[in-house]
């Protein structure tokens, strides 16, 4: 038994607590399961991998559901149910082993499983158990309980990523016992990743012609260097593992170009360290591109919009951040003289905290929304359903939002939803000076 | 059915099948037939399916450079065994959204040929919570189980909507793909592609469960997303969290502007000589407008060039003469009958052409149809030949300026053949302004662009034919190739030597003849007429020559109209005006009932025979803000009712026919949005609308 933990813990290092922890609740053939365990700790802590792997060492029964998948209570029900019967989907029917519409179906069919296929020391896994709290009410109160509910001797484990906690606001919750996984310190992600070196290895051979014979130390060297730039930005064990596979193939370029040698582990870090900072900026965005340099470029130049859609989505800006009131004096030619008030004086030493642009979108209707657009656009147009559709389709592509809901046909209500630089450089295509109509900007 | 089986114990409702079958294929035939013996719509259904058939050609021939990257990235995708995040294809598709479905479905049929049988397109209308999105997908993928439909079958609709879930997908793949023995590694394993056409009107929670499942999954389902985006893609990074976008890895593709793929269906497709439909200036403009101020979209514009053909060919068998085959015109005209010739006799040009000849002629022309039949096959030749020439003399003039600075003529070989379908461009200033400015050409670039004209008209004259004026324009064209590779620079010299200077100003005795004798010299000096400056002269006015003869409007040809359509009174049926449309229907209904009944002397006048809601309508124009529904009844029953007298009536009752047919047309004008019951007065209605 000892070795299967052993082997356990060197698959799974720096968890050698966790592990332990989990041998006394479950590794001790003479003893009782613990009816609820609650295991909890940030993404990618290896929760999921080490449970699954330790029920498997122990040859426990057990079923495995991901709750975020379990959309309705029904698919939870008749997953855990198929997989503790091992029952197989009958592909002319796709009925299932047997139909839980509610909790009280699923604990009756779950006590007629047991006597049938003897349900005792079988364990339900219920991985991201913070769905629970979206789902129905009865589901999380129901299987902290299960084993005084059923009378069978199942018991339940909860993955999940918040504190046990954060669960309080529901009545009748029986503490379970819990297990914490913190996050990996610096030299435990290093103790992991350096895991990776077999696959670094075949990684190195499929990209360069030659191959590149390389030892551990090259490669927890590697993993030093890499660490120091990424681990103050990121704990997340899955993405700096994906990025440094990514990098690495670079930092060995140099060396597969005979230009450095693999000894030379300064000249290294000269060469690797401006690209380590550049994929710092990509860091999440798993792009694959080639101009993967500039992810977040500018929408205006990307966006081909029609020539009246580009003064449609200029008019629904102004509207969106003038106020109603600016409206006569900005669109209006002959608007009368306007007498300076004490409030418009203030409103130059306005701080920009204050400025309508920085103020978020303003709600405006259609009918104020044409009307800046008849106003803004310089020769006549007829009004008819190309340019209305063009609206909609505005608000499809989300650069416009609808505020009033669907049902008002009449006096629908929209905002608008691209920034000031957006529209800066979409005026500038077209030919507009914007700074000129909006009141943040007009007095100056 | 037997009698006896209906009769039961307890009382029911028996349903009996009936063999009732739908008649829509039926009728729908019935309207293709109607016209199908008519010459122009055989004429109208030939060119538009050859037209059509290129269009397709050349759409698959534009998205096949994209499709090929999105095809091999698909292959690859699950190339190297270790795959932990979805594969994801991004296309970027530009905003032209009616194009898109087309595109979409294609991209499908071409993933079931060359990848995978199972795809699954998405629309986001079905997909508006988790659940359905799953239904819809499960059920796609065990439904289109691609080739091998036979051997399966449709067992997918077998299933309860609420068994489709992915632990059943899962057993069909597993069934589908893993042998018996399940440690051995599958053969041939297919992807299950899913394919979300446009991203940005899905909602984003809803996704983000999605995708989270999917990945959950992938170690048994090897899923591969496509999403097209209209935008950009910033959309897709600011839609998903962290935990969701570590889920997938993203690739980038691309599609070709909508612009770009425009300019070359027009030029491919519509602005060569094979095409015998020519839309004129006019329409041309309006239809590139639309694209260009309104929509980005192809397929509305191809749409509309299909409606206006329809309309041009609905003129009536004078029609069936659009075509640029001799021996096609032949055979029509000679199968026509004499109200055939009398349509043909109708066109506005005809009547030019009647005007110009002598008085014998003019009664033949009229009269014997025999005549008429030599003269229009003469003309239709000649019309044939201009349009043949329009189009390869419109690309050798495009080659000369289309790089000229500022663009005088436009920068689109399209924009060039709207000016010169509409007018004769040779004598516009645009042009002028062109030949000046060819005019300071350097040698090398003139060369570029004759042996460009050459290789044009290569492609287009026959080599076999006769001299004709093209052929001569063409070996022309070439001899000054041959004059241009000859001059060489060190030739450069000054070859007009007539003015030779007088090296002295002796003979210059007083100031005035000095000063002439100087500004003489100068005048000299400007201009030093080299070789090539006089070659180029040449070959300048020999080309604007040619364009002169060529490029003339087509208006000025007899039975234009049987080639080019340029009428822009479609215009209103192709843009259209909703709320002017509705209130021409409230306001006179008659210009769309077409009936005698209705007839209005003035707008504001109101017949009793008028529809009902027309009547409560043009009453609700004249009121204000509020309406009162007591005095708008009694208006209404002023107007339908002869014998209704508003003073003395006040206490009698209403006639409960009328009321119900009063209460009915507000019921519909609320309907439509014009009024609006209020709570702010009893018994009144708000109106919605203002201005009479």
């Amino acid at each position: 038994m000892a070795s299967k933990q052993s082997a356990l813990c060197q698959t799974f290092p720096c968890r050698e607590n966790q592990i332990q922890q989990l041998w006394n609740l479950f590794g001790h053939v003479d003893e009782v399961f613990p009816p609820t365990v609650y295991i909890y700790g940030g993404p990618s802590t290896g929760k999921t991998a080490i449970v699954t792997k330790f029920l498997e060492i122990l040859d426990i029964k057990h079923a495995k559901v991901n709750l975020i998948e379990c959309y309705t209570a029904k698919i939870l029900f008749e997953s855990i149910l198929d997989q503790l019967t091992g029952h197989e989907l009958d592909l002319s029917t796709g009925a299932p082993y047997a139909k839980c519409d509610n909790f009280m179906d699923f604990i009756d069919h779950l006590q007629k499983v047991s006597e049938k296929f003897g349900l005792s020391r079988s364990v339900i896994i219920m991985d991201k158990a913070e769905e629970l709290r979206n789902m129905e009410s009865n589901l999380l109160p129901g299987f902290l309980r299960l084993q005084e509910l059923t009378g069978v001797s199942v018991s339940v484990i909860f993955l999940s990523e918040i504190l046990f906690e954060k669960y309080y606001f529901r009545l009748n919750i029986v503490e379970p016992i819990k297990i914490h996984f913190p996050q990996y310190n610096k030299d435990e992600l290093l103790e992991i990743i350096s895991l990776d070196f077999d696959l670094a290895r075949e990684l190195v051979a499929n990209n360069f012609n030659q191959p590149i014979e390389f030892d551990r130390d090259f490669f927890r060297n590697y993993l030093n260097v890499f660490l120091s730039v990424f681990y103050r930005a990121c704990r997340d064990l899955s993405e700096l593992r994906h990025t440094s596979r990514n990098n690495f193939i670079k930092y060995c370029e140099p060396i597969a170009r005979n230009e450095i040698s693999m000894k030379n582990s300064m000249a290294l870090w000269k060469n690797i360290s401006p690209i380590l900072k550049s994929s710092l900026d990509v860091l999440y965005l798993r792009v694959t591109t080639d101009d993967s340099k500039r992810p977040l470029e500018n929408l205006a130049e990307n966006i081909e919009l029609p020539f009246y859609a580009k003064y449609l989505l200029i008019a629904a800006y102004l509207a969106s951040y003038n106020s109603v009131k600016d409206d006569k004096r900005l669109f209006m030619k002959y608007h009368g003289k306007k007498t300076k008030s004490q409030h418009d004086i203030k409103r130059k030493s306005k701080v920009s905290e204050k400025l309508n642009t920085q103020m978020g979108p303003g709600i405006f209707t259609l009918d104020r929304l044409l009307a800046i657009f008849y106003s803004i656009l310089q020769d006549k147009v007829g009004f008819n359903n190309h340019l209305l559709v063009q609206v909609s389709s505005l608000v499809e592509l989300q650069l416009l939002s609808l505020a009033s809901d669907n049902t008002t046909l009449d006096g629908r209500k929209y905002k608008c939803n691209v920034n000031f630089y957006c529209i800066q450089s979409l005026s500038k295509m077209v030919g507009f000076n914007i700074r000129k109509y909006l009141s943040d900007f007009s007095h100056m | 059915m037997v009698e006896n089986n209906t009769v039961s114990v307890s009382k029911g409702v028996f349903v009996f099948k009936n063999n009732f079958k739908h008649t829509s294929m039926l009728s729908h035939g019935n309207t293709s037939k109607m016209f199908s013996k008519n010459l122009w719509h055989k004429e109208f259904n030939l060119l538009w399916n050859s037209i059509s058939e290129d269009i397709e050609v050349l759409t698959c021939n534009m998205f096949s450079l994209m499709t090929k990257d999105l095809l091999s990235y698909i292959r690859q995708a699950y190339y190297n065994s270790s795959v932990c995040e979805i594969p994801t294809a991004a296309l970027l598709t530009g905003i032209n959204m009616p194009d898109h479905d087309k595109q979409f479905k294609n991209l499908k049929r071409q993933i079931i040929n060359d990848v995978s049988p199972h795809v699954a397109l998405l629309n986001s209308q079905d997909c508006s919570s988790v659940k359905s999105l799953m239904d819809n997908m499960v059920y796609q993928f065990l439904n289109n189980s691609g080739w091998d439909k036979s051997s399966n079958g449709n067992f997918g609709n077998n299933f309860k909507k609420s068994q489709l879930n992915l632990s059943l997908l899962e057993r069909w793949y597993e069934n589908l793909y893993y042998t018996k023995n399940k440690s051995a590694q599958p053969i041939n394993k297919n992807l299950l592609i899913v394919v979300l056409p446009n991203f940005e009107s899905f909602n984003i929670g809803v996704l983000q469960k999605f995708i989270l499942i999917a990945s959950s999954y992938l170690q048994k389902l090897p899923f591969l997303f496509v999403f097209g985006i209209a935008t950009s893609i910033s959309t897709l990074y600011t839609a998903f969290p962290y935990h969701v976008s570590s889920k997938i890895s993203i690739k980038v593709f691309k599609n070709e502007s909508s612009i770009h793929l425009l300019k070359k269906i027009l030029e491919n497709v519509f602005l060569n000589s094979f095409c015998a439909f020519q839309l004129g200036g006019k329409i041309f403009n309006l239809f590139t407008d639309i694209f260009l101020f309104y929509d980005y979209s192809v397929n509305n514009f191809i749409q509309n060039i299909k409606y206006t053909m329809m309309e041009h060919f609905c003129y009536g068998n004078a029609m069936a003469l659009c075509s640029l085959d001799r021996n096609d015109v032949k055979n029509t005209l000679n199968i026509f009958k004499s109200e055939d010739f009398e349509n043909v006799r109708h066109l506005k040009s005809f009547r030019q052409l009647v005007e110009s000849e002598s008085y014998q002629n003019q009664i033949n022309l009229l009269t014997n149809d025999v005549y008429l039949k030599g003269v229009i096959f003469e003309n239709i030749v000649i019309l044939q030949k201009y349009i043949r020439r329009l189009h390869i003399f419109l690309r050798c003039l495009y080659i000369l300026v289309s790089d000229l600075p500022g663009h005088p003529l436009g920068k689109h070989l399209y924009e060039l053949y709207a000016t010169c379908v509409s007018e004769d461009v040779t004598k516009t200033p645009q042009y002028q302004e062109c030949l000046r400015l060819l005019s300071f050409q350097s040698q090398n670039n003139l060369c570029v662009k004759l042996n460009e004209i050459v290789a044009i008209l290569d492609e287009s004259i026959n080599k076999n034919s006769k001299r004709t004026q093209m052929k001569e324009f063409y070996s022309k064209i070439k001899d000054y190739i041959i004059l241009l590779n000859d001059l060489n620079d060190a030739e450069m010299d000054v070859v007009d030597e007539s003015i030779s200077p007088n090296n002295s100003f002796t003979n210059c005795t007083d100031r005035k003849s000095l000063k002439e004798s100087l500004l003489l010299r100068t005048k000299s000096r400007m201009e030093p007429l080299t070789k090539y400056a006089k070659l180029r002269k040449d070959i300048l006015e020999t080309i604007s020559s040619n364009f002169e003869i060529h490029l003339v409007q087509p208006s000025s040809l007899c039975f234009y109209e049987i080639f080019f359509f340029d009428d822009i009174s479609i215009q209103n049926k192709i843009i259209g005006i909703h709320r002017t449309a509705i209130h021409t229907a409230l306001n006179d209904p008659q210009v769309y009932l077409q009936c005698n009944c209705c007839k209005l002397n003035n707008s504001h006048s109101i017949k009793p025979k008028m529809p009902d809601i027309c009547i409560t309508y043009k009453l609700h124009l004249e009121c204000g803000k509020m309406i009162n529904m007591y005095d708008w009844l009694q208006a209404f029953l002023c107007i339908i009712d002869s014998s209704f007298n508003a003073e003395n009536n006040t206490n009698s009752k209403i006639n409960p026919q009328y009321q119900a047919r009063f209460t009915r047309a507000v019921a519909e004008l609320e309907h439509l949005g014009f009024i609006k019951s209020s709570k702010r007065k009893a018994d009144h209605v708000s109106r919605l609308t203002w201005g009479g």
